[in-house]
C-alpha cells in the first residue's frame, strides 16, 4: 500500500534525529533544526513531545538512543517494482540507471498500460544515440558547474555558441526536453535539445548562474459555467498560477499569471474555451483575440 | 478525539485537496455538506503539510483558502506531501526502529529471539512492551512490504531484513525525474526523502499535479492490471458528485491527459457489456475480486473501441456512432508553424495538404464535439468546418458569432 506510515514524514523526520543520536550529535536545538527543514508545520510540537515523554522509547533525556546503527529501511516491494517499471521507458534510460540490480524483481506496470492521447506527435528522438549523448554532457554540465559549446539548429540558421546551463525544462505535452542557459553576457536562450548538434563541455567553472525570477504577464477572464466550463476551466489552467472568484451562481473571473514568451499558447488555450471564456483585461490581449477574429471573418464564406 | 495532523484515511480529505487546488473560491460555508468542524481540521491539516502553497484572501463572501502553484517554478509536486500524513500508533513506530536496527548487521532472527531482545536492549520502561501478537503483526506486515524476509531453520521462521544494494547516486536523476513525470511518481517522491538535500536540474512545463491525489486509487488499479483479476469500483458520476455507484470492471488502460493532467480508466465494464471510461478522481475505492480467465479477449475489444476515442468521450449517451469531422485551414506564406502544430497535434486524424495554403483535418471519432475546443485554437485560419452531426457545425459558427459579439458587438471585429 502507497499510504502507508513507512514512507510518512514522521519516520522520516524520527530517522533523521535518531542518526543524530547514534552518531552523538544531537541537541534540543538540532531536533528543532530537522524539524523544521523536514516536517509538517505542526509536527514542531508533536513529535519532540512524543520522543521527550517517551511515548516513543527512541531516545534518552541525555540524547542518546538504545539503537546502535544508523536507522535505514530496505527498499520495500513496492519501490523496486516502480523502480524496475521507470526503466521500460527510454527517458528514463537516458540516466543510465543500475538496471542489474533489479533483475529478478517484476515492474509494477507495463508502460503499455498508460496512454497519454493527446500528447504531441514530434517528441525528442530518445533512442538516437547522438541525442543520448548530448543529453548526458548537458546533465554532467549541470552537475559539474561546467559550461557549454553548443552547436545547434535554429528555423534558418546554425548557431555555435557558449552557454552556461541553468536546467533542463521537459514537457509532457510537447515530449521534448529544452535546455535553459544564460549567454556568458547574461542572455537567456532556450534551446530545444533535439536542435544540438555538437556539445563541448569546458573544465570546471563552479555552480554560476544568471537565473532571474521570470517576469509575469496578468489576464483576467471571465468564465459562463455553462456546459461545464467551469471544472474544465479550473483543471485546464490548474498548471499556471491563478485566482478564482465567483462572481454569481454562474460567473466566476478568473486571474492568471503567464510568463510573456507563453502568450501565444496562453492566447489559444483561451480560445479553446470559445464564448465560455471572455478575456477582460489587459486590453492588449483583448487585442489579440480580436485580431485572431478579424482574421477568421475572412472566411465569411465559412459555414454559410 | 484529539487533533492530529496525520490521517487514517485518505480519502476523506481527498476532496478537501483536490477543491483547494482546482477550484480555489469556495468559503468554508460552501462546504455544508460536511460539518464546520470537519472543514476547519482537514484545512488546517491541509495548511500544515503544505505550509507556503497555501493561500488565504478575505472578501465579502468569506475567507477563502486556496493552494496556488505555478508548476513550473516547482521542482517538486507539493501535494506527495499530504501521501506521507498517514498515522500510526506509538508502537508502530517504535517497533520500525528496533526491529531494523536489530536485524542491520544481517543477523537472521527468530520471533522470540526479537522479542526477546526489544525486552532485553530496547526497552527500559516494561510497561511499554508490546504483546507477542503486536510483534507478529508488524513483522508479518514488514514481511509483506518487502522490506524483511523469511526462511525456515528447522521448525523455526528466521527474519532478516531485505538488504539489496542498490547505488543510490547513480539513480537519484533518474528517481527526480521519474517522480514528476512517470505514473505514481509518489514512489519516487518516497524515494528522494532518502536522498540529502541536492540540488535539482529539472524543472517542468504544462506539469499537471492533481494526479498526485489518485495515487491511491491507480496503485489498486496497477495492481489488478498486472494480476489480471477483476476490480469493482466505487465511484460517482459528473451529474452525481455525491452518489455511490459500484461496478465489475477489467482494468484494460489509463488515458492521461497531457494538456489538463485528467486520468481516466478504461475497463471492460461487465454490467455494460462493453468498454467504458471511468474518470480516476471520481473512482473512490478500488477491491480485487477474482481473476479474469479471459483478459486478451477483453483487452482486444478495448483495442478495437480505443480506436475512434478522439479524448476519452464515446459519444452522447456514449451510443459509439462514429461522426466525421472535416477542417480546412488555409495559411499565409510564413505560417508553416501552424502546419507544423495541425500534423503534431492531429492524433488519430489525418492531414492532407490540398495546395500551398490548405491543409484538411479529418477526423472519423465516436464525439466530434469533443475536438471542439482543439478546433477553436486554429480560429483566425479556418476556411470551413463541416461534421455528418450538423450540431456540431452549428454549435461551432454560433460560438464563433458569440464571440465576435463579445469583443466589439457583431461586425466590430471586421
Amino acid at each position: 500500500m502507497l499510504f502507508n506510515e513507512v514512507y510518512g514524514s514522521y519516520y522520516n523526520v524520527v530517522a533523521g534525529i535518531l542518526t543524530e543520536a547514534v552518531r552523538g550529535t544531537l541537541s534540543k536545538e538540532r531536533i528543532r533544526e530537522i524539524i523544521l527543514k523536514k516536517a509538517y508545520m505542526e509536527s514542531g510540537i508533536s513529535i519532540p513531545e512524543a520522543l521527550e515523554k517517551g511515548e516513543w522509547p527512541l531516545l534518552r533525556k541525555d540524547y542518546t538512543t538504545p539503537l546502535r546503527h544508523v536507522p535505514t529501511m530496505p527498499l520495500t516491494t513496492l519501490q523496486k517494482q516502480w523502480m524496475k517499471a521507470i526503466c521500460q521507458d527510454p527517458r528514463i534510460r537516458l540516466f543510465d540507471p543500475p538496471m542489474q540490480e533489479l533483475e529478478d524483481v517484476e515492474p509494477l506496470f507495463s508502460t503499455d498500460f498508460f496512454v497519454w492521447f493527446d500528447r504531441d506527435g514530434d517528441g525528442d528522438p530518445y533512442e538516437d544515440p547522438f541525442y543520448q549523448e548530448h543529453f548526458k554532457k548537458v546533465l554532467l554540465a549541470l552537475k559539474e558547474g561546467r559550461d557549454l559549446r553548443i552547436r545547434y539548429r535554429s528555423k534558418h540558421y546554425c548557431h555555435d555558441q557558449m552557454f552556461i546551463p541553468e536546467k533542463l525544462e521537459y514537457s509532457s505535452k510537447d515530449d521534448k526536453f529544452r535546455l535553459v542557459a544564460y549567454s556568458p553576457k547574461g542572455t537567456q536562450y532556450v534551446i530545444r535539445l533535439a536542435s544540438v548538434l555538437e556539445v563541448s563541455l569546458t573544465e570546471k567553472n563552479g555552480i554560476r548562474s544568471f537565473s532571474v525570477k521570470p517576469r509575469k504577464e496578468i489576464v483576467v477572464l471571465e468564465l459562463v459555467d455553462e456546459r461545464n466550463a467551469l471544472e474544465r476551466a479550473m483543471i485546464h489552467f490548474s498548471d499556471i498560477e491563478k485566482e478564482t472568484m465567483k462572481l454569481d451562481d454562474t460567473h466566476y473571473r478568473i486571474t492568471l499569471r503567464y510568463r510573456k514568451e507563453d502568450e501565444t499558447e496562453i492566447l489559444i488555450r483561451v480560445l479553446s474555451f470559445g464564448p465560455k471564456i471572455r478575456v477582460s483585461s489587459p486590453d492588449s490581449f483583448i487585442e489579440l483575440i480580436r485580431e485572431r477574429l478579424h482574421m477568421q471573418r475572412n472566411f465569411e464564406s465559412c459555414g454559410s | 478525539m484529539a487533533y492530529s495532523e496525520l490521517i487514517k484515511n485518505f480519502e476523506k480529505i481527498r476532496a478537501y485537496m483536490r477543491d483547494f487546488y482546482v477550484f480555489g473560491f469556495h468559503t468554508r460555508n460552501d462546504f455544508d455538506r460536511k460539518s464546520p468542524r470537519s472543514y476547519d481540521n482537514e484545512r488546517r491539516r491541509i495548511e500544515s503539510w503544505l505550509g507556503d502553497s497555501m493561500v488565504f484572501h478575505q472578501d465579502a463572501s468569506g475567507k477563502r483558502v486556496f493552494i496556488s502553484v505555478d508548476s513550473r517554478e516547482t521542482r517538486h509536486n507539493p501535494l506527495y506531501r499530504a501521501l506521507k500524513a498517514k498515522s500510526f500508533t506509538n508502537k508502530d513506530i517504535t517497533l520500525h526502529f528496533y526491529i531494523l536496527d536489530m536485524l542491520a548487521d544481517g543477523e537472521k532472527l527468530s520471533f522470540k529471539t526479537i522479542a526477546d531482545r526489544i525486552q532485553d536492549y530496547y526497552i527500559a520502561d516494561d510497561s511499554f512492551m508490546p504483546d507477542d501478537s503486536t510483534i507478529r503483526n508488524k513483522l508479518k506486515e514488514y514481511v509483506s512490504l518487502g522490506i524483511l524476509k523469511t526462511e525456515k531453520f528447522g521448525r523455526e521462521l528466521l527474519y532478516s531484513r531485505c538488504n539489496r544494494a542498490w547505488d543510490m547516486d547513480a539513480w537519484k536523476d533518474a528517481v527526480s525525474f521519474a517522480s514528476e513525470m512517470m505514473p505514481l511518481g509518489a514512489v519516487g517522491a518516497f524515494l528522494l526523502d532518502k536522498y540529502p538535500d541536492s540540488r535539482d536540474y529539472f524543472s517542468f512545463k504544462h506539469h499537471y499535479l492533481m494526479g498526485a491525489l489518485d495515487s491511491g486509487i491507480l496503485e489498486e488499479l496497477l495492481v489488478c492490471r498486472m494480476e489480471r483479476k477483476n476490480a469493482l469500483i466505487t465511484f460517482s458520476t459528473r451529474r452525481d458528485k455525491d452518489g455511490r455507484y459500484q461496478a465489475l470492471v477489467y482494468p484494460m488502460k489509463i488515458y492521461i491527459s497531457t494538456r489538463n493532467g485528467r486520468e481516466n480508466l478504461l475497463a471492460y465494464s461487465f454490467e455494460e457489456r462493453c468498454p467504458r471510461m471511468y474518470r480516476l478522481d471520481r473512482i473512490h475505492a478500488v477491491k480485487m475480486m477474482e481473476n479474469q480467465p479471459e483478459p486478451e479477449k477483453l483487452e482486444r475489444t478495448g483495442n478495437c473501441f480505443a480506436r475512434y476515442l478522439w479524448g476519452t468521450s464515446s459519444g452522447p449517451d456514449r451510443n459509439r456512432e462514429l461522426q466525421k469531422l472535416t477542417m480546412r485551414i488555409r495559411l499565409e506564406e510564413d505560417e508553416s508553424f501552424v502546419a507544423d502544430r495541425l500534423y503534431r497535434e492531429k492524433r488519430n486524424g489525418t492531414v492532407i495538404r490540398l495546395d500551398e495554403h490548405t491543409y484538411e483535418f479529418i477526423a472519423i471519432v465516436y464525439d466530434a464535439q469533443e475536438i471542439l475546443p482543439w478546433i477553436r485554437t486554429f480560429t483566425g485560419r479556418i476556411e470551413s468546418l463541416t461534421c455528418t452531426d450538423p450540431e456540431v457545425t452549428r454549435r461551432f459558427y454560433e460560438d464563433l458569432q458569440e464571440m465576435y459579439e463579445i469583443y466589439g458587438g457583431g461586425n466590430a471585429v471586421q
